[in-house]
């Protein structure tokens, strides 16, 4: 049990230090509410909805992904290429092998469209209906 | 890195499955980018080409021993499952030219996709490592999210897709915590070092738990109750060829993983082939419980089915228990049993989904009705699904029977006869829904004069391959021996 006292001792700490903290501001601070003050912050534009049941673009789960790719890239790579003049040239071909992959990961995304914000196939189906791409429905804040 | 490097050589399979997957997708980006005709016959091809190749050099007698740092075991279980996932993965691809549902647009992904899970299902097969299962299955699963859901327009499709992501999340998520709690119990994440260390020390009740758990994690990839709830939806949403592929693949898959981690990671052989468990659980029962509950309740729930793909969904359920009595056999012979199983199966199950496929080509329907009076309009499919159903069934002489045989042998020779008993009481309520199709396909009539049914010169061969093992299947009784011996070598067992 004893390993485990420290994390009791954190978690009990960590919940006093801001209970004690918002009951001492509570007990100082000036009270004044307004409707501005109330809403919820969004990087200084007016919020659209209420914060709970935020709902944004599935898109953005694409870019999630496509970032992925070069962040597993980069962090797969530093130890890769601290070691790797120590490990041949089977480590190279290993490396290059995996670089080859996340490229071709990139391709695909990039032929397929997912790279454009307004799909490829999309702007050409919107351009049949008469409509300008600018006028796609992209829902929430890009 | 020369362990790694050695290892290499006897990966082969997975590598050619790995390389075409590599051509494939530069050849669909290749036809994409410069909108080249005719790129489905093409993808089809490197395809059939890669997953011909892995299945040829699957084939042959397994090294033994195992590759990558004890993380897969190049076994005989191993030997015998890896060209079973090719040449279901060749089924389906073969299935999907025909399918109505699949109009072979956005194949590059498909293929892709098919490519991908077969790999990850012989990775899944051979893992002797709790990490290592876990990735493959989740490889498996995440794979087959996307199967499930290809048909992105068609609602039934996508939310069989949500379904399958939801309960597969939350049993690999249930399967994962119970691994963490071994490795926390035994210190290692290597099965046979979990077994000599809950060899030395019993685990206690913890033990239990992680054995709950972990079944959660099994039964939702075997489609065994009351983990079962995804299957008729999603084989009732996915497209028919991977309806078909997943009531095979990962279904055998599951079972290697089950054969592994319960026979090699919480047993020990004892002599004259049998197992004992090991860290003061007996998990026998938990097993046999499991087993009867499936076949009884996917049986009972296949009698009340209207619709051809959800019949043959509890269908599936309630052969998954029959397999899990030789699960539950403890015994080398239990775990030959299933495998023979499992290899019979592939033909007998995806005969009767060609034909559902087929059938689908002409009446657009999946519900029994569509199936009335298929006497008339072709013969010759009426009888090759008479003969899928039969062997399902467990009819002698064809192939289902001795499928079901070497499972309640195994279970008598481990004094299990009761169990056994339960079995074939199972296969009699079996017949009742398996007739019921049949009566309909041949006996009711069809409304009005319908044209006469005409195949392709595929359909033929695809009939033609699929229904032969299950008629001659008597004749191969040899070869099944073999192939039961082969997939009783394990690991430590060879």
């Amino acid at each position: 049990m004893g390993e485990y006292l420290g994390i009791l001792v954190a978690t009990v700490f960590g919940v006093a230090f801001v209970a004690v903290t918002l009951a001492v501001s509570s007990l100082v601070r000036p009270v004044n509410p307004l409707p501005a003050k109330a809403m919820p912050y969004e990087c200084g534009e007016n919020p659209v909805g209420t914060p709970w049941g935020v709902q944004f673009n599935i898109r953005f789960y694409v870019f999630a992904l496509v970032f992925l790719i070069f962040d597993v890239e980069a962090v797969m790579l530093l130890p890769w290429a601290l070691a790797y003049l120590d490990l041949g040239p089977g480590a190279l071909a290993a490396g290059l092998l995996f670089l080859g992959m996340l490229v071709l990961g990139l391709a695909d995304v990039w032929v397929k469209g997912d790279l454009e914000w307004v799909r490829t196939e999309e702007r050409r189906a919107l351009k049949r209906r008469g409509a300008s791409p600018a006028a796609a429905p992209t829902g929430g804040s890009a | 890195m020369s362990d790694a490097l050695a290892s290499l050589g006897r990966f082969l399979p997975e590598l050619l499955l790995m390389g075409a997957l590599a051509v494939v997708i530069v050849a669909d980006l290749a036809t994409q980018a410069w909108s080249l005709a005719r790129s489905r016959n093409l993808l089809v091809g490197l395809t059939l080409a890669g997953l011909g190749a892995a299945f040829v050099a699957s084939l042959g007698e397994p090294g033994g021993g195992s590759l990558f740092a004890s993380m897969i075991a190049d076994d005989g279980l191993l030997g015998v499952l890896r060209p079973l996932f090719a040449l279901t993965a060749i089924f389906t691809l073969l299935f999907s030219l025909r399918a109505k549902e699949l109009d072979g647009a956005r194949m590059g992904e498909m293929v892709a996709l098919l490519l991908t899970v077969t790999a990850a299902l012989m990775w899944m097969a051979g893992s002797v490592n709790l990490v290592m299962i876990y990735l493959s299955l989740e490889t498996v699963s995440v794979a087959s999210y996307i199967m499930v859901g290809y048909r992105s327009s068609d609602r039934l499709s996508n939310e069989a897709s949500l379904k399958y992501i939801l309960f597969g999340a939350v049993s690999t998520g249930v399967m994962l915590f119970g691994l963490s709690l071994l490795y926390g119990l035994t210190g290692t994440l290597d099965l046979y070092g979990v077994r000599a260390a809950l060899a030395a020390e019993d685990a206690g009740p913890a033990l239990i738990l992680v054995l709950l758990l972990v079944a959660g994690g099994i039964g939702f990839k075997i489609a065994a109750v009351p983990f079962h709830f995804w299957c008729p939806d999603v084989y009732t949403g996915a497209s028919t060829p991977v309806t078909a592929f997943l009531s095979v693949g990962p279904k055998a898959a599951g079972f290697a993983v089950l054969i592994r981690f319960f026979y090699s990671g919480i047993a020990q052989p004892g002599a004259d082939g049998t197992f004992a468990a090991v860290g003061g659980v007996d998990w026998q029962g938990l097993i046999i419980v499991l087993a009867v509950v499936t076949m009884t309740l996917g049986n009972v729930a296949a009698l009340l089915q209207t619709n051809m793909k959800r019949l043959l969904a509890y269908s599936s359920i309630a052969h998954a228990g029959t397999i899990l009595i030789g699960a539950a056999a403890l015994s080398s012979e239990g775990i030959g049993a299933i495998v023979t199983y499992l290899v019979i199966y592939l033909f007998m199950n995806l005969g009767a989904f060609l034909v559902v496929i087929l059938v689908h080509r002409v009446t657009g329907t999946f519900e029994l009705e569509g199936y009335a009076g298929f006497w008339k309009r072709s013969p010759l499919l009426t009888v090759a699904m008479g003969i899928f159903l039969f062997s399902l069934m467990g009819i002698p002489p064809f192939a289902g029977f001795f499928a079901k045989l070497y499972v309640f042998a195994a279970a008598v020779e481990a004094e299990l006869g009761w169990l056994a008993v339960v079995g074939v009481l199972n296969s009699a309520v079996a017949a009742f829904y398996y007739i019921k199709v049949l009566r309909i396909m041949a006996v009711d009539p069809g409304d009005g004069e319908l044209p006469a049914l005409r195949f392709s010169r595929l359909d033929g061969a695809l009939l033609l391959a699929l229904v032969t093992p299950n008629v001659v299947g008597i004749l191969f009784g040899g070869a099944l021996e073999q192939i039961s011996e082969i997939a009783q070598r394990l690991l430590d067992l060879a």
